[in-house]
């Protein structure tokens, strides 16, 4: 096998009908590394990873997994792949034991031993039916099936979903050990305490354009901290307004709570022209960063509940008027 | 809510049901039109109907070629359509519900179950009620059309008691789905119920001293009193409603004494039943254990129950129908006698009095069809099966490209024709066997090529819109419409020799209108049924190759 990038998409655009879902979006993964896949609903993930399974087919642009091209190459593409749908849906007629072998016929060179240690692993029962399975119990035959025949890249989507937290730490220590052979693992969540924990890199989607993609360290180190300010005498928070990379600046009291990007400096300079009594700083938790990343949603989400605001203050007191409870 | 609920069920129904009504109509409207560009030489034919005839038919010669039609209409297809209709709603009601993962939400609102089933149950009654009327006056409008006059039949007597035949069969459904929670079985006993009764209706008769129990059956409601020709027999009317109403009690009563369930898991009554050794070993062979093999042991082990039930069924009749004939030869001979020979041929009935006569119109014509068409548009929906089930995605993550995967389930399909084929033939032969009936096995081998190559083309066209679409609610719409209007072209259209190349246009055609068990095989005939499934399943996997994915 070569050396090329473990999943690349080149300029992939993918339109239904007069909606683009996905829009021009290029991507790169190398080998060896867990990379994080996030974004709202809607945002693009899944019409993404579909495309690289050749299951939708790019309006323009390319998808290549291990150099290979996912349409022309889809066959070898997936002796080498694994992957685990959203929403998992199996054979109900089949029990969990059957799915795998069902599933592992299909592609052969399946090691039994690895399969049996996976299950030990996640604690799965594959004796019972699939239909008769928790969604939590089917979702570790669907892990089981994406790791069965050691792939060298591993797509999943949600995979947690369902799990309770003991096997979500089994799993997630699994994925730490897999990539450290080489291995890549590309993991789309809404959980993003998920991805912080166990990601190298991070891949922002929204409205179907790739917005960022960057390294989980790198990450934390550039993006907003959070800086705790106490005066002695209260300070108006307007004095930070035009300082460079500082947001979401709050006074309670002598107290100014601030975000800021970047070097601390231009807001030290503004903030010890007063009589500053301490300074606290902590990273910012990459849900913070995810809605950073998101802000306009964010924005628009607290204009509708500031517009519905008077309504519900209105309600209010109509009922408190009334005396009636509803 | 259950305003909503009621409306919902309807909306969610109405497309399916119009299409199941345009249907009869386009089969009604080319009946009649091949009966009236006869002429009087029609007419000619149905002045000497026999009265048994015109019994079982319920109509009357003054009613002229348009009686006869909607007779047909009435008292076959009509009800077969209408009372399916129901059934498939009967049986989704509440069962349905459940099986979708819909039935938390619904029962999360503060509503009733009896609330929530009488919406579900007043929805069927509004559609299967509608239907029937709107058939009914689709069949006036293909009257005026061809101009024919129908002021000697009681088409509002016809309609009412089809409407109560059909309503019952889905409160069948509908009180089993209720009750069970089980949407296969409820629709799988009401429909085999149906078929029972349409066979027990048919066949009793012609048994002496068995003439009375075929009352037993509500089949015997639609022509057993011929309300087509004396008006509605108002005491048939009354006790099937009663029963309906019984029935609707038994789903309030089952529903309100059962855990709800969601998603896929085993209804309780299942697992009780599959604790009985005697029935798990059924079961398991019945619907089982679903094979693991390989995706064609896969696909075939999935349509298993149908295709043990509609194979097996088949070899059975079809065995039967040997002993039976010559059982009831003196008593067929008589009425046969009195038919005359050109208008037997003309509705498509072959000479009873002969045993390949016999065979061919009691079960090459209608039964064996259905089976075939049951079991093979099954196997041909299995492709989009996939996608409505959302299998697709971890499927296709193994290193097996669509072309491989489409090949395999037509493959699946042609082997389940093969077996379907060899069923007709293998029950036909050992009928002939045992009662000694003297067939040609030749032209018996014949009858059973000619059905592979039917369930072919039938599960060919499930095949190709399923891989086009995706969906298999198109896969099944788009082979049944197939299957009921070439029969209906086949058996309507083709009996006007002026119009009979247009019959050339159905597989039924070139499936039976040679006689094969009469006649033997016209090779050219096997290779345009073979040949066009080739082309419909290739246009399938052409077409899936190419688009995008579902699920």
């Amino acid at each position: 096998m070569n050396d090329s990038p473990a999943i690349e998409t080149i300029g992939l655009t993918k339109k239904f009908g007069d909606f683009t879902a996905v829009d021009d979006v290029s991507l790169h993964i190398e080998r060896g590394e867990i990379v994080g896949f996030l974004g709202p609903n809607g945002a693009g993930k899944s019409t993404t990873i579909k495309s690289i399974l050749d299951l939708i087919r790019p309006t323009s642009g390319r998808c290549e997994v291990l150099g290979m091209d996912s349409r022309r190459d889809a066959v070898e593409i997936r002796r080498h792949l694994g992957f685990l749908p959203a929403d998992l849906a199996l054979y109900p007629n089949l029990t969990g034991h059957q799915t795998i072998e069902f599933l592992g016929n299909l592609r052969g060179g399946v090691d039994w031993t690895w399969v049996g240690s996976l299950a030990e692993r996640f604690d799965a029962d594959l004796s019972k039916k699939v239909a008769e399975y928790s969604s939590g119990n089917r979702q570790k035959i669907g892990l089981i099936q994406a790791f069965m025949h050691r792939p060298t890249v591993v797509i999943l989507d949600e995979p947690i979903a369902g799990l309770d937290p003991l096997v979500q730490l089994e799993f997630h220590s699994l994925m730490r050990k897999y990539v450290q052979q080489g291995n890549t693992i590309f993991l789309s969540s809404h959980t993003i305490s998920e991805v912080e924990r166990v990601a190298d890199r991070v891949a922002f989607i929204r409205r179907g354009h790739l917005i960022a993609v960057e390294r989980m360290s790198e990450l934390q180190d550039k993006a907003l901290r959070r800086i705790t300010l106490e005066f002695a005498q209260p300070v108006p928070p307007s004095i930070f307004d035009e300082v460079e990379g500082v947001h979401e600046v709050t006074a309670t009291g002598a107290t100014i709570t601030a975000q800021y990007e970047g070097t601390m400096t231009p807001l030290l300079q503004v903030a010890t022209a007063h009589d500053v009594v301490s300074i606290s700083s902590a990273s910012v938790d990459l849900d913070q960063i995810f809605l950073e990343f998101y802000r306009d949603e964010v924005e628009a989400v607290e204009a509708v509940e500031a517009a519905n605001e008077p309504d519900r203050e209105e309600a209010v007191r109509d009922e408190a008027g009334s005396g009636e409870v509803t | 809510m259950l305003h909503s609920l009621y409306l919902k069920t309807v909306r969610d129904r109405w497309l399916s049901a119009s299409v199941g009504v345009a249907s009869l109509f386009l089969v009604a409207w080319m009946g009649l039109w091949a009966y009236a560009g006869m002429g009087d030489e029609a007419l000619k034919f149905i002045a000497t109907m026999p009265p048994a005839y015109k019994s079982l038919t319920g109509t009357t010669a003054d009613a002229g070629v348009a009686g006869l039609m909607l007779g047909q209409m009435f008292n076959f297809l009509g009800p077969f359509v209408i009372a399916g209709i129901g059934i498939s709603m009967g049986a989704g009601a509440i069962a349905g519900e459940e099986s979708r993962r819909t039935m938390s939400v619904l029962s999360s609102v503060p509503r009733s179950r009896s609330g929530l089933l009488a919406s579900k149950g007043l929805a069927i009654a509004t559609i299967v009620t509608l239907s029937s009327a709107v058939a009914s006056l689709s069949y006036l409008l293909g009257v005026a059309i061809v101009g024919e006059d129908i002021r000697s039949l009681d088409l509002v007597a016809g309609t009412a008691h089809l409407t109560a035949v059909a309503l019952f069969y889905a409160t069948v459904a509908f009180a089993i789905g209720a009750a069970t929670g089980l949407k296969g079985l409820a629709s799988g006993v009401a429909t085999g119920y149906l078929v029972l009764s349409f066979l027990a209706v048919g066949f009793l008769p012609l048994f002496s001293g068995w003439e009375s129990v075929a009352k037993f059956f509500p089949w015997y409601v639609l022509n057993g009193s011929q309300p087509l020709v004396d008006g509605i027999v108002w005491a048939q009317i009354a006790i099937l409603l009663s029963l309906t109403a019984v029935l609707a009690f038994g789903a309030w009563w089952g529903i309100n004494r059962r855990d709800l369930r969601e998603g896929e898991s085993r209804a309780p009554v299942v697992i009780r039943l599959k604790s009985n050794p005697r029935f798990a070993v059924i079961s398991a062979r019945l619907s089982g254990a679903g094979s693991a093999r390989s995706i064609v042991a896969k696909t075939l082990s999935d349509v298993r129950a149908v295709t043990i039930i509609a194979g097996g069924g088949l070899f059975l009749l079809l065995v039967v129908m040997g002993p039976m004939f010559t059982a009831m030869a003196d008593s067929l001979g008589n009425i046969v006698d009195a038919m005359p020979q050109a208008l037997l041929a003309m509705v498509g009935f072959a000479d009873y009095s002969s045993p390949t006569g016999w065979y061919h119109g009691e079960a090459l014509s209608v039964t064996a069809p259905v089976a075939i068409s049951v079991v093979t548009i099954a196997a041909g929906m299995a492709l989009a099966r996939e996608e409505a089930n959302r299998t697709i995605a971890i499927l296709l993550s193994a290193p097996i490209s669509r072309y491989a995967v489409a090949w395999r389930k037509a493959a699946v399909l042609a082997l389940l024709a093969t077996l379907m084929g060899v069923v007709v033939f293998g029950g036909i032969a050992v009928g002939n066997l045992i009662a000694g009936l003297g067939m040609d096995y030749s032209h018996i081998a014949t009858a059973g090529l000619l059905s592979i190559g039917l369930g072919c083309v039938l599960g060919a066209v499930a095949f190709l819109a399923g891989a086009l679409s995706g969906k298999t609610s198109i896969a099944m719409g788009s082979a049944t419409g197939v299957a009921i209007l070439g029969w209906g072209i086949n058996s309507f259209v083709a009996v006007n020799p002026d119009l009979e190349g247009y019959a050339r246009l159905s597989p039924f055609y070139y499936y039976a209108n040679n006689f094969p068990l009469e006649n033997g095989l016209i090779w050219w005939h096997l290779v345009v049924l073979i040949g066009a499934a080739a082309v419909l399943v290739s246009g399938g996997v052409w077409g899936y190759a190419r688009r995008d994915l579902r699920g």
